[in-house]
């Protein structure tokens, strides 16, 4: 093969496609926004007549707004930021703490701990179900937020002190030990140190296990059986009737659906592009 | 950094927020005067139309007492009623599936209050026809045509042909009255390009098929041994062995489009609202969308050289045995039955049970309601072939789906339902 020159290796054939390959991917993954979209401003009308490909012949909002207003949307919206942001906060808590212990402190066993820390994010929540269903009902938490906020927390922590016990245990040991010369105390060096140091890890864990929770389906659809205590993923399933659909209102009710985890993503999207493993020195 | 923070703290404080308002989260509801409520239709079915009236009625006619309703999916009540009706929060009275895997089963495990005394002192198996009253008793076992009620239908369904006048007229072909008729009918159509059914071979309207030409060729002992195992079942008899050939024979024919196999029903319906079939064979569930959607003329028949045909009792209303108010809600069930309601369901184009059929002033739902009512009066509710045995539905599907594709012979086809019918029986 001859050698190419600088220009042509700019701009061969290669280069082009790659960059025919990554619209044809961005299109596929766009292309079911944009039919959501497309049938959630739609009459049911239209939708049965032209079919789900058809454009709109106008816009017609009249779907999203009965849909807000069946299931009480807002209130769904303030359930979910709820249940979702106590989970995040306190499951990034109870995993530093966690991961302190096992990653710094080196316990006895961490191995194991560990490991079985991993088996509990492996068991599937189908499995879980109703034994937490049992307890649930013997402690009067039964159809409660508190009882998907505590779940959830245990749940996210299982991962949250698995990832951060291995990124603690690469924590620099020299910056550690300068701090208990100066004189702090095991108390002081995590929060003096560990957490700050740690920091951009923690955002990302918290985004994440927001985001997690959001997206929830089984269990707060089993545990929040009232619709005053229901998330948004819960309440667009009332939608699906047994035998038929409602194309347009279910359209509507996606767009809703995925427009506050959009927000959030595009809120934080600078911290997750930050990468989980970052968090050294300075 | 600093607005992660601060996001951070806004977090924190919701967390702080969310304790104390869950801590006194929901109540279990044992308020005298509130009778709870739950069901899954839509607003605008014709069930919610007449319930959304009942419940005005009840706390019209019940000063002080308020209905606390609860819009439900379906997949939820599917999915949790068994976790729900056994702990404090059961709901005063429910919308249920009927059929033995769902409220016979949950009649069984001692889930459902025995509602035998209040129908009979209310008269309500007066008012509602004995096909239809099938699906409402269970026995023991928890199959259903039992001695026990457990729940009262207000409203019932069936299947029937939908077809596109238009397309009739457009291709000068006679809408048919006998089953001869209707062969021809679409030799005449597949003669002229069109397919004439419209068909889905995912999901339940392609088993239909099937099953409603076996009925033709059976009767209701045989409907009985199949979904009250008061019989042996032998998928090789003759009434069966029609259903599926003549089925696969129909696609061969290209009755029924071969690419139809991997269709949902609702790919079906969309295309039959779109003028794109003229004949479509499906429930009474479609009456009121195809009524607001399609914008062609078009009626109904029933399925013609057939005594029974598929259809039953709508889903049920029932009282969990942990409800607090059970008075109330036999009330308000009584409601439901009554006249004004029953002909406000069939008006919004449901089939009411006990409605005053002078009373119904749209002709179309007038005739769908006349046409059922001659089929539960001549015996011929038939129920849906994938009821019998649990998981029954997903063989049906694969295995017609085999005979469209031609991938199993009819032979095989009834040698692997009866295996898994056989294999699936209550023992």
């Amino acid at each position: 093969m001859a050698t190419p020159q600088a220009g042509a290796r700019r701009y061969g054939p290669g280069r082009y496609a790659v960059l025919t390959a990554y619209l044809v991917l961005a299109v596929m993954m766009l292309v079911p926004f944009a039919i959501v979209l497309l049938n959630a401003i739609k009459t049911p009308r239209e939708y049965s007549t032209n079919g789900p490909l058809a454009l709109p012949e106008g816009v017609y909002l009249d779907g999203l707004i009965d849909f807000w207003q069946r299931v009480d949307y807002g209130e769904k919206l303030l359930n979910s930021v709820l249940i979702s942001g106590s989970v995040a906060v306190l499951a990034v808590v109870l995993s530093v703490l966690n991961a302190y212990a096992l990653g710094i402190g080196r316990v006895k066993g961490r191995m194991w701990i560990l490991v079985l820390f991993l088996m509990a994010n492996t068991l599937p929540q189908e499995a879980l179900v109703y034994p937490l269903y049992y307890l649930a009902k013997q402690v009067g938490l039964y159809d409660t937020r508190l009882s998907v906020i505590i779940v959830f927390t245990c749940i996210q922590t299982a991962f949250g002190t698995y990832l951060l016990s291995s990124v603690l245990s690469g924590f620099p040991r020299e910056i550690l030990e300068a701090a208990r010369i100066d004189g702090a105390n095991r108390l002081q060096v995590l929060l003096r140190v560990v957490v700050p140091v740690s920091r951009p890890t923690l955002s990302v864990l918290l985004v994440f296990f927001f985001i997690w929770t959001w997206n929830e389906f089984l269990i707060p659809l089993v545990f929040l059986v009232s619709n005053e205590t229901q998330t948004v993923s819960v309440a667009l399933g009332v939608l699906q009737g047994q035998r038929l659909m409602d194309a347009t209102m279910t359209s509507a009710s996606a767009l809703l659906g995925v427009l506050p985890t959009i927000a959030f993503f595009v809120i934080f999207q600078r911290t997750l592009t930050r990468g989980i493993t970052v968090g050294a020195i300075k | 950094m600093l607005k992660v923070r601060k996001v951070a703290a806004a977090l924190a404080a919701l967390a702080a927020a969310a304790t104390t308002l869950a801590g006194c989260g929901s109540d279990g509801g044992s308020d005298p005067n509130v009778l709870r409520l739950w069901h899954y239709e839509g607003p605008d079915s014709a069930m919610g139309v007449a319930w959304n009236e009942a419940i005005k009625e009840f706390e019209r006619t019940h000063p002080g007492v308020k209905v606390k309703f609860e819009e439900k999916g379906f997949e939820q009540i599917q999915k949790t009623a068994p976790m729900v009706l056994n702990s404090k929060d059961a709901p005063d009275l429910m919308e249920y599936n009927k059929g033995n895997a769902t409220a016979g089963l949950l009649s069984k495990q001692g889930l459902l209050t025995d509602l035998t005394a209040e129908v009979t002192k209310r008269g309500w198996d007066k008012l509602i026809p004995a096909g239809v009253q099938v699906t409402a008793k269970y026995d023991a076992k928890g199959v259903m045509g039992g001695d026990k009620w457990f729940g009262v239908p207000n409203y019932a369904e069936y299947v029937q042909v939908y077809y596109n006048k238009d397309l009739f007229a457009e291709h000068d072909v006679k809408v048919p009255t006998t089953f001869d008729e209707l062969v021809a009918a679409m030799d005449a159509f597949v003669a002229k390009g069109v397919t004439p059914l419209t068909n889905a071979g995912s999901e339940y309207m392609a088993q239909q098929f099937v099953y409603q030409l076996a009925l033709s060729k059976a009767d209701r002992a045989w409907v009985d041994a199949y979904q009250r195992y008061t019989g042996k079942v032998d998928f090789k008899d003759p009434a069966w062995t029609y259903g599926v050939t003549t089925f696969a024979d129909w696609v061969k024919k290209g009755y029924i489009a071969k690419t139809s196999v991997g269709a949902k029903a609702e790919d079906a319906g969309v295309a039959f609202m779109q003028g794109k079939y003229p004949m479509m064979f499906s429930g009474s569930w479609w009456f009121g969308r195809v009524a607001a959607e399609a914008d062609f003329e078009w009626d109904t028949f029933v399925w013609p050289g057939s005594k029974m045909t598929l259809g039953s009792g709508g889903n049920l209303w029932v009282v969990p045995q942990g409800s607090k108010n059970k008075q109330l809600a036999y009330d308000f069930i009584d409601i439901t039955m009554k006249k004004q309601i029953q002909n406000a369901l069939g008006n919004a184009g449901g089939i009411p049970v006990a409605a005053d059929s002078s009373a119904i002033t749209n002709p179309k739902a007038k005739k769908l309601i006349d046409d059922f009512n001659r089929l539960a009066d001549g015996d011929g509710l038939a129920y849906y072939p994938d009821w019998p045995v649990a998981g029954f539905y997903d063989t049906w599907v694969s295995e017609v789906q085999k005979l469209m594709n031609g991938s199993a012979t009819p032979d095989r086809v009834l040698g692997n339902l009866q295996k898994a019918y056989d294999e699936g029986l209550p023992k």
